[in-house]
Protein backbone atom coordinates (compact mmCIF):
# COMPACT_ATOMS: atom_id res chain seq x y z
CA UNK A 1 0.00 0.00 0.00
CA UNK A 2 2.92 2.35 0.65
CA UNK A 3 4.50 2.09 -2.81
CA UNK A 4 4.09 5.15 -4.96
CA UNK A 5 3.94 3.91 -8.54
CA UNK A 6 0.24 2.97 -8.72
CA UNK A 7 -0.79 6.34 -7.28
CA UNK A 8 1.23 8.16 -9.96
CA UNK A 9 -0.24 5.76 -12.54
CA UNK A 10 -3.76 6.64 -11.35
CA UNK A 11 -3.06 10.39 -11.62
CA UNK A 12 -1.53 10.03 -15.11
CA UNK A 13 -4.43 7.91 -16.40
CA UNK A 14 -6.96 10.34 -14.91
CA UNK A 15 -5.16 13.22 -16.64
CA UNK A 16 -5.36 11.26 -19.92
CA UNK A 17 -9.11 10.73 -19.34
CA UNK A 18 -9.74 14.45 -18.73
CA UNK A 19 -7.64 15.62 -21.70
CA UNK A 20 -8.71 13.06 -24.32
CA UNK A 21 -12.25 12.73 -22.95
CA UNK A 22 -12.92 16.45 -23.05
CA UNK A 23 -11.00 17.52 -26.17
CA UNK A 24 -12.16 14.84 -28.63
CA UNK A 25 -14.83 16.38 -30.87
CA UNK A 26 -18.30 14.96 -31.40
CA UNK A 27 -19.32 13.56 -34.77
CA UNK A 28 -21.67 15.85 -36.73
CA UNK A 29 -25.31 15.61 -35.69
CA UNK A 30 -28.44 17.64 -35.08
CA UNK A 31 -29.64 19.59 -32.07
CA UNK A 32 -33.15 20.84 -31.50
CA UNK A 33 -36.20 20.01 -33.56
CA UNK A 34 -37.00 20.28 -37.23
CA UNK A 35 -39.35 23.25 -37.76
CA UNK A 36 -42.12 22.64 -38.77
CA UNK A 37 -42.40 19.03 -37.66
CA UNK A 38 -45.77 17.98 -39.16
CA UNK A 39 -46.16 17.45 -42.92
CA UNK A 40 -48.70 15.93 -45.33
CA UNK A 41 -47.92 13.39 -48.03
CA UNK A 42 -48.07 14.75 -51.58
CA UNK A 43 -47.22 18.33 -50.54
CA UNK A 44 -43.99 20.23 -50.73
CA UNK A 45 -42.31 20.13 -47.32
CA UNK A 46 -40.07 23.04 -46.35
CA UNK A 47 -38.32 22.83 -42.98
CA UNK A 48 -35.30 24.20 -41.17
CA UNK A 49 -32.73 22.12 -39.27
CA UNK A 50 -30.01 23.00 -36.75
CA UNK A 51 -26.79 21.04 -37.04
CA UNK A 52 -23.98 20.49 -34.56
CA UNK A 53 -20.36 20.32 -35.80
CA UNK A 54 -21.80 20.14 -39.33
CA UNK A 55 -20.67 21.92 -42.50
CA UNK A 56 -23.84 22.49 -44.51
CA UNK A 57 -22.09 25.04 -46.75
CA UNK A 58 -19.87 22.35 -48.30
CA UNK A 59 -20.68 22.24 -52.04
CA UNK A 60 -21.08 18.45 -52.10
CA UNK A 61 -23.73 18.40 -49.34
CA UNK A 62 -26.57 15.99 -50.06
CA UNK A 63 -29.69 15.23 -48.05
CA UNK A 64 -32.33 12.51 -48.01
CA UNK A 65 -35.50 11.60 -46.19
CA UNK A 66 -35.58 7.94 -45.19
CA UNK A 67 -39.20 6.73 -45.13
CA UNK A 68 -38.63 3.09 -44.20
CA UNK A 69 -35.70 0.67 -44.09
CA UNK A 70 -35.15 0.81 -47.85
CA UNK A 71 -36.96 3.92 -49.14
CA UNK A 72 -35.17 7.22 -49.70
CA UNK A 73 -36.42 10.54 -51.09
CA UNK A 74 -33.59 12.81 -52.14
CA UNK A 75 -33.81 16.46 -51.06
CA UNK A 76 -32.58 18.54 -54.01
CA UNK A 77 -33.37 21.98 -52.64
CA UNK A 78 -30.77 22.70 -49.93
CA UNK A 79 -30.47 26.30 -48.74
CA UNK A 80 -27.58 26.47 -46.28
CA UNK A 81 -27.64 29.70 -44.23
CA UNK A 82 -24.51 28.76 -42.35
CA UNK A 83 -22.55 25.63 -41.46
CA UNK A 84 -25.07 24.73 -38.79
CA UNK A 85 -28.32 26.13 -40.20
CA UNK A 86 -30.11 25.08 -43.35
CA UNK A 87 -33.57 25.09 -44.93
CA UNK A 88 -34.54 21.99 -46.88
CA UNK A 89 -37.38 21.71 -49.40
CA UNK A 90 -38.66 18.43 -50.78
CA UNK A 91 -41.70 17.16 -52.71
CA UNK A 92 -43.16 14.34 -50.62
CA UNK A 93 -44.60 11.31 -52.49
CA UNK A 94 -48.42 11.05 -52.69
CA UNK A 95 -48.42 7.64 -51.04
CA UNK A 96 -46.08 6.65 -48.27
CA UNK A 97 -44.56 3.12 -48.29
CA UNK A 98 -46.65 2.04 -45.30
CA UNK A 99 -50.13 0.69 -44.56
CA UNK A 100 -50.48 3.17 -41.66
CA UNK A 101 -51.74 6.71 -41.99
CA UNK A 102 -48.64 8.20 -40.33
CA UNK A 103 -44.89 7.77 -40.72
CA UNK A 104 -41.73 8.96 -38.94
CA UNK A 105 -39.15 10.03 -41.49
CA UNK A 106 -35.41 10.04 -40.77
CA UNK A 107 -33.24 12.84 -42.11
CA UNK A 108 -29.81 12.02 -43.57
CA UNK A 109 -27.34 14.75 -44.48
CA UNK A 110 -23.93 13.92 -45.90
CA UNK A 111 -20.87 15.57 -47.36
CA UNK A 112 -17.20 14.72 -47.68
CA UNK A 113 -16.25 16.61 -44.48
CA UNK A 114 -18.99 15.43 -42.09
CA UNK A 115 -19.64 11.91 -43.30
CA UNK A 116 -23.33 11.14 -42.83
CA UNK A 117 -25.29 12.79 -40.03
CA UNK A 118 -28.57 11.12 -39.04
CA UNK A 119 -31.63 12.57 -37.29
CA UNK A 120 -34.19 9.85 -36.45
CA UNK A 121 -37.83 10.94 -36.26
CA UNK A 122 -37.05 14.23 -37.99
CA UNK A 123 -40.44 14.63 -39.70
CA UNK A 124 -43.91 13.32 -38.89
CA UNK A 125 -45.75 12.73 -42.17
CA UNK A 126 -49.47 11.95 -42.44
CA UNK A 127 -51.29 10.59 -45.50
CA UNK A 128 -55.03 10.82 -46.12
CA UNK A 129 -55.42 7.78 -48.40
CA UNK A 130 -53.52 4.53 -48.12
CA UNK A 131 -52.38 2.80 -51.29
CA UNK A 132 -52.72 -0.97 -50.68
CA UNK A 133 -50.32 -1.83 -53.52
CA UNK A 134 -47.53 0.48 -52.36
CA UNK A 135 -44.07 -1.07 -52.11
CA UNK A 136 -40.77 0.15 -50.75
CA UNK A 137 -38.71 2.24 -53.15
CA UNK A 138 -35.68 -0.07 -52.67
CA UNK A 139 -33.20 2.65 -53.58
CA UNK A 140 -31.11 2.87 -50.39
CA UNK A 141 -28.52 0.32 -51.53
CA UNK A 142 -27.72 2.38 -54.65
CA UNK A 143 -26.31 5.26 -52.62
CA UNK A 144 -22.80 5.28 -51.21
CA UNK A 145 -22.95 7.18 -47.93
CA UNK A 146 -19.64 8.81 -46.93
CA UNK A 147 -18.22 7.97 -43.51
CA UNK A 148 -16.73 10.42 -41.03
CA UNK A 149 -12.94 10.32 -41.20
CA UNK A 150 -11.12 10.98 -37.96
CA UNK A 151 -11.33 10.40 -34.22
CA UNK A 152 -14.63 11.58 -32.75
CA UNK A 153 -17.25 10.42 -30.27
CA UNK A 154 -20.65 9.26 -31.61
CA UNK A 155 -23.38 11.87 -31.56
CA UNK A 156 -26.62 10.51 -30.08
CA UNK A 157 -29.86 12.45 -30.07
CA UNK A 158 -30.76 13.89 -26.62
CA UNK A 159 -27.32 12.85 -25.29
CA UNK A 160 -25.24 15.27 -27.38
CA UNK A 161 -22.04 16.17 -25.50
CA UNK A 162 -23.25 14.56 -22.27
CA UNK A 163 -22.04 11.19 -23.62
CA UNK A 164 -18.75 12.23 -21.98
CA UNK A 165 -20.39 11.79 -18.57
CA UNK A 166 -19.94 8.04 -19.12
CA UNK A 167 -16.26 8.46 -18.21
CA UNK A 168 -17.11 9.89 -14.80
CA UNK A 169 -20.57 8.71 -13.73
CA UNK A 170 -20.18 5.06 -14.81
CA UNK A 171 -16.51 4.82 -13.77
CA UNK A 172 -17.45 6.02 -10.26
CA UNK A 173 -19.91 3.13 -9.89
CA UNK A 174 -17.25 0.65 -11.03
CA UNK A 175 -14.79 2.10 -8.52
CA UNK A 176 -17.48 1.85 -5.84
CA UNK A 177 -17.98 -1.87 -6.55
CA UNK A 178 -14.22 -2.48 -6.23
CA UNK A 179 -13.90 -0.57 -2.96
CA UNK A 180 -16.98 -2.25 -1.45
CA UNK A 181 -15.69 -5.70 -2.44
CA UNK A 182 -12.40 -4.98 -0.63
CA UNK A 183 -14.44 -3.90 2.41
CA UNK A 184 -16.47 -7.12 2.20
CA UNK A 185 -13.34 -9.29 2.03
CA UNK A 186 -11.90 -7.66 5.15
CA UNK A 187 -15.23 -8.01 6.99
CA UNK A 188 -15.20 -11.74 6.23
CA UNK A 189 -11.57 -11.97 7.34
CA UNK A 190 -12.50 -10.24 10.60
CA UNK A 191 -15.25 -12.75 11.29
CA UNK A 192 -12.81 -15.60 10.58
CA UNK A 193 -10.06 -14.17 12.75
CA UNK A 194 -10.99 -11.15 14.92
CA UNK A 195 -8.11 -8.73 14.43
CA UNK A 196 -8.77 -5.00 14.92
CA UNK A 197 -6.68 -4.28 11.82
CA UNK A 198 -9.20 -6.08 9.55
CA UNK A 199 -12.11 -4.14 11.03
CA UNK A 200 -10.37 -0.81 10.47
CA UNK A 201 -9.54 -1.60 6.83
CA UNK A 202 -13.08 -2.88 6.15
CA UNK A 203 -14.69 0.23 7.64
CA UNK A 204 -12.40 2.65 5.75
CA UNK A 205 -13.01 1.03 2.37
CA UNK A 206 -16.76 0.80 2.94
CA UNK A 207 -16.92 4.45 4.00
CA UNK A 208 -15.22 5.56 0.77
CA UNK A 209 -17.57 3.23 -1.12
CA UNK A 210 -20.57 5.03 0.39
CA UNK A 211 -19.05 8.40 -0.60
CA UNK A 212 -18.63 7.13 -4.19
CA UNK A 213 -22.21 5.83 -4.18
CA UNK A 214 -23.53 9.25 -3.15
CA UNK A 215 -21.40 10.89 -5.87
CA UNK A 216 -22.69 8.34 -8.39
CA UNK A 217 -26.30 9.18 -7.53
CA UNK A 218 -25.65 12.94 -7.62
CA UNK A 219 -23.82 12.86 -10.96
CA UNK A 220 -26.53 10.62 -12.39
CA UNK A 221 -29.11 13.09 -11.17
CA UNK A 222 -27.39 16.02 -12.92
CA UNK A 223 -27.06 13.94 -16.09
CA UNK A 224 -30.76 12.97 -15.94
CA UNK A 225 -31.76 16.65 -15.67
CA UNK A 226 -30.29 17.36 -19.12
CA UNK A 227 -31.32 14.19 -20.92
CA UNK A 228 -34.53 12.91 -19.29
CA UNK A 229 -35.61 16.37 -18.10
CA UNK A 230 -35.79 15.86 -14.33
CA UNK A 231 -33.33 15.43 -11.47
CA UNK A 232 -35.20 12.37 -10.23
CA UNK A 233 -37.67 10.06 -11.92
CA UNK A 234 -39.49 7.17 -10.21
CA UNK A 235 -37.42 4.70 -12.22
CA UNK A 236 -36.56 1.21 -10.95
CA UNK A 237 -32.81 1.63 -11.25
CA UNK A 238 -32.82 5.01 -9.51
CA UNK A 239 -35.00 3.87 -6.62
CA UNK A 240 -33.11 0.63 -6.03
CA UNK A 241 -29.81 2.54 -6.15
CA UNK A 242 -31.16 5.02 -3.59
CA UNK A 243 -32.34 2.24 -1.25
CA UNK A 244 -28.99 0.48 -1.57
CA UNK A 245 -27.19 3.70 -0.59
CA UNK A 246 -29.49 4.01 2.44
CA UNK A 247 -28.68 0.41 3.48
CA UNK A 248 -24.97 1.19 3.31
CA UNK A 249 -25.43 4.51 5.15
CA UNK A 250 -27.00 2.47 7.95
CA UNK A 251 -23.64 0.67 8.22
CA UNK A 252 -21.98 3.98 9.13
CA UNK A 253 -24.78 4.87 11.57
CA UNK A 254 -24.49 1.42 13.15
CA UNK A 255 -20.76 1.86 13.69
CA UNK A 256 -21.14 5.34 15.13
CA UNK A 257 -23.78 4.15 17.61
CA UNK A 258 -21.62 1.50 19.33
CA UNK A 259 -18.92 2.68 21.74
CA UNK A 260 -17.56 -0.79 22.51
CA UNK A 261 -14.83 -1.59 19.95
CA UNK A 262 -15.06 -5.37 19.78
CA UNK A 263 -18.82 -5.46 19.65
CA UNK A 264 -18.90 -2.73 17.00
CA UNK A 265 -16.39 -4.63 14.88
CA UNK A 266 -18.31 -7.91 15.09
CA UNK A 267 -21.80 -6.46 14.42
CA UNK A 268 -20.67 -4.16 11.60
CA UNK A 269 -18.73 -6.97 9.87
CA UNK A 270 -21.87 -9.11 9.88
CA UNK A 271 -23.98 -6.17 8.69
CA UNK A 272 -21.50 -5.42 5.89
CA UNK A 273 -21.96 -8.92 4.47
CA UNK A 274 -25.73 -8.45 4.61
CA UNK A 275 -25.49 -5.03 2.93
CA UNK A 276 -23.34 -6.39 0.10
CA UNK A 277 -25.74 -9.28 -0.38
CA UNK A 278 -28.66 -6.86 -0.82
CA UNK A 279 -26.69 -4.70 -3.26
CA UNK A 280 -26.37 -7.42 -5.89
CA UNK A 281 -30.12 -7.98 -6.46
CA UNK A 282 -30.99 -4.30 -5.89
CA UNK A 283 -28.61 -2.79 -8.46
CA UNK A 284 -27.70 -5.65 -10.77
CA UNK A 285 -30.71 -7.99 -10.97
CA UNK A 286 -34.03 -6.18 -10.30
CA UNK A 287 -33.51 -3.30 -12.81
CA UNK A 288 -32.75 -5.83 -15.56
CA UNK A 289 -36.05 -7.61 -15.00
CA UNK A 290 -38.23 -4.55 -15.53
CA UNK A 291 -38.42 -1.57 -17.86
CA UNK A 292 -36.09 1.27 -17.06
CA UNK A 293 -34.94 4.49 -18.68
CA UNK A 294 -31.44 3.77 -17.50
CA UNK A 295 -29.15 2.04 -20.04
CA UNK A 296 -28.19 -1.53 -19.25
CA UNK A 297 -31.71 -2.45 -18.07
CA UNK A 298 -34.96 -3.74 -19.53
CA UNK A 299 -33.53 -4.40 -22.98
CA UNK A 300 -31.60 -1.11 -23.05
CA UNK A 301 -28.02 -1.78 -24.15
CA UNK A 302 -25.32 -0.20 -22.00
CA UNK A 303 -21.90 -1.55 -22.87
CA UNK A 304 -22.67 -2.45 -26.46
CA UNK A 305 -24.08 -1.38 -29.77
CA UNK A 306 -23.55 2.17 -30.93
CA UNK A 307 -23.97 3.66 -27.46
CA UNK A 308 -20.44 2.70 -26.44
CA UNK A 309 -18.33 2.46 -29.57
CA UNK A 310 -14.59 1.90 -29.78
CA UNK A 311 -13.72 5.61 -29.55
CA UNK A 312 -15.57 5.90 -26.24
CA UNK A 313 -14.00 2.66 -25.00
CA UNK A 314 -10.52 4.15 -25.48
CA UNK A 315 -11.35 6.65 -22.72
CA UNK A 316 -13.99 4.74 -20.74
CA UNK A 317 -11.84 1.74 -19.71
CA UNK A 318 -8.87 3.92 -18.62
CA UNK A 319 -11.38 6.08 -16.67
CA UNK A 320 -12.53 3.01 -14.70
CA UNK A 321 -8.91 2.10 -13.89
CA UNK A 322 -7.99 5.68 -12.93
CA UNK A 323 -10.95 6.35 -10.65
CA UNK A 324 -10.59 2.90 -9.04
CA UNK A 325 -6.90 3.54 -8.31
CA UNK A 326 -7.66 7.01 -6.89
CA UNK A 327 -10.45 5.72 -4.63
CA UNK A 328 -8.27 2.85 -3.37
CA UNK A 329 -5.66 5.52 -2.61
CA UNK A 330 -8.13 7.60 -0.58
CA UNK A 331 -9.38 4.48 1.25
CA UNK A 332 -5.84 3.40 2.09
CA UNK A 333 -5.09 6.89 3.47
CA UNK A 334 -8.16 6.68 5.72
CA UNK A 335 -7.27 3.19 6.94
CA UNK A 336 -3.62 4.16 7.58
CA UNK A 337 -4.76 7.11 9.68
CA UNK A 338 -7.13 4.91 11.68
CA UNK A 339 -4.48 2.22 12.16
CA UNK A 340 -2.08 4.87 13.48
CA UNK A 341 -4.74 6.21 15.82
CA UNK A 342 -5.57 2.71 17.04
CA UNK A 343 -1.89 1.99 17.63
CA UNK A 344 -1.41 5.27 19.52
CA UNK A 345 -4.49 4.75 21.69
CA UNK A 346 -3.46 1.22 22.66
CA UNK A 347 0.08 2.30 23.61
CA UNK A 348 -1.03 5.21 25.78
CA UNK B 1 -17.46 26.03 11.51
CA UNK B 2 -15.33 25.74 8.40
CA UNK B 3 -17.08 22.51 7.56
CA UNK B 4 -20.47 24.20 7.75
CA UNK B 5 -19.40 26.95 5.38
CA UNK B 6 -18.11 24.36 2.96
CA UNK B 7 -21.38 22.42 3.05
CA UNK B 8 -23.26 25.67 2.49
CA UNK B 9 -21.15 26.46 -0.57
CA UNK B 10 -21.84 22.99 -2.02
CA UNK B 11 -25.55 23.55 -1.44
CA UNK B 12 -25.40 26.95 -3.17
CA UNK B 13 -23.58 25.49 -6.19
CA UNK B 14 -26.25 22.80 -6.57
CA UNK B 15 -28.96 25.42 -6.14
CA UNK B 16 -27.38 27.65 -8.79
CA UNK B 17 -27.24 24.74 -11.26
CA UNK B 18 -30.94 24.19 -10.58
CA UNK B 19 -31.81 27.86 -11.04
CA UNK B 20 -29.75 28.14 -14.22
CA UNK B 21 -31.53 25.19 -15.74
CA UNK B 22 -34.97 26.46 -14.82
CA UNK B 23 -34.42 30.06 -15.85
CA UNK B 24 -35.21 30.45 -19.52
CA UNK B 25 -37.05 27.47 -20.91
CA UNK B 26 -35.44 25.31 -23.52
CA UNK B 27 -32.28 27.25 -24.38
CA UNK B 28 -30.29 28.00 -21.23
CA UNK B 29 -26.63 28.18 -20.32
CA UNK B 30 -26.09 24.56 -19.30
CA UNK B 31 -27.84 23.30 -22.42
CA UNK B 32 -26.00 25.60 -24.82
CA UNK B 33 -23.32 24.22 -27.16
CA UNK B 34 -24.53 20.65 -27.11
CA UNK B 35 -25.02 20.41 -23.29
CA UNK B 36 -21.24 20.42 -22.67
CA UNK B 37 -21.73 22.41 -19.45
CA UNK B 38 -23.70 19.55 -17.90
CA UNK B 39 -20.49 17.50 -18.19
CA UNK B 40 -18.69 20.33 -16.39
CA UNK B 41 -21.39 20.22 -13.68
CA UNK B 42 -20.89 16.46 -13.24
CA UNK B 43 -17.12 16.85 -12.87
CA UNK B 44 -17.67 19.71 -10.40
CA UNK B 45 -20.00 17.54 -8.28
CA UNK B 46 -17.39 14.75 -8.13
CA UNK B 47 -14.60 17.19 -7.30
CA UNK B 48 -16.63 18.93 -4.57
CA UNK B 49 -17.64 15.59 -3.05
CA UNK B 50 -14.09 14.24 -2.94
CA UNK B 51 -12.66 17.50 -1.60
CA UNK B 52 -15.33 17.60 1.14
CA UNK B 53 -14.20 14.12 2.17
CA UNK B 54 -10.53 15.16 2.08
CA UNK B 55 -11.30 18.19 4.29
CA UNK B 56 -12.88 15.85 6.84
CA UNK B 57 -9.85 13.56 6.67
CA UNK B 58 -7.59 16.59 7.15
CA UNK B 59 -9.54 17.58 10.28
CA UNK B 60 -9.16 14.09 11.74
CA UNK B 61 -5.41 14.05 11.09
CA UNK B 62 -5.07 17.48 12.74
CA UNK B 63 -6.93 16.19 15.81
CA UNK B 64 -4.63 13.18 16.13
CA UNK B 65 -1.54 15.35 15.66
CA UNK B 66 -2.67 17.74 18.39
CA UNK B 67 -3.30 14.83 20.74
CA UNK B 68 0.15 13.38 20.13
CA UNK B 69 1.93 16.76 20.59
CA UNK B 70 0.01 17.54 23.78
CA UNK B 71 1.03 14.12 25.12
CA UNK B 72 4.69 14.80 24.38
CA UNK B 73 4.64 18.18 26.13
CA UNK B 74 3.36 16.74 29.36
Amino acid sequence: MRSLWWKILGVIIFLYVIIVGMSTPMKPGFTGDVVPFLHKAGTKATFSVTGYNTHFTQPDTKAWLKLDSSSLVEIHDINAKSDVEAIFSVQLPTHLPTQDSTLDATLLVSNSKDGTAILPGALFITQETIDPNVTSFNNISKIDFPRYEGFAFPFRSTLHETVRNTFFHVAIWFAMYTVLIVGLIYSIRYLMRPKMRYDIIASSFTEVGVLLGFLGIMTGSVWARFTWGAFWTPDVKLNTAASFILIYSAYLVLRASMPDQDRRAKVSAAYNIFAFATMVPLIIIIPRLTDSLHPGNGGNPALGGEDLDNTLRMVFYPAIIAITLLSVWISSLVSRLRLLKDDYMSRR
Amino acid sequence: MKNKQFLLSIFLVILSINLLSAESGSIDFLRSTGKIYSVVAVIAVIFLGISWYLFRLDNKITKLEKEIYNEEKR
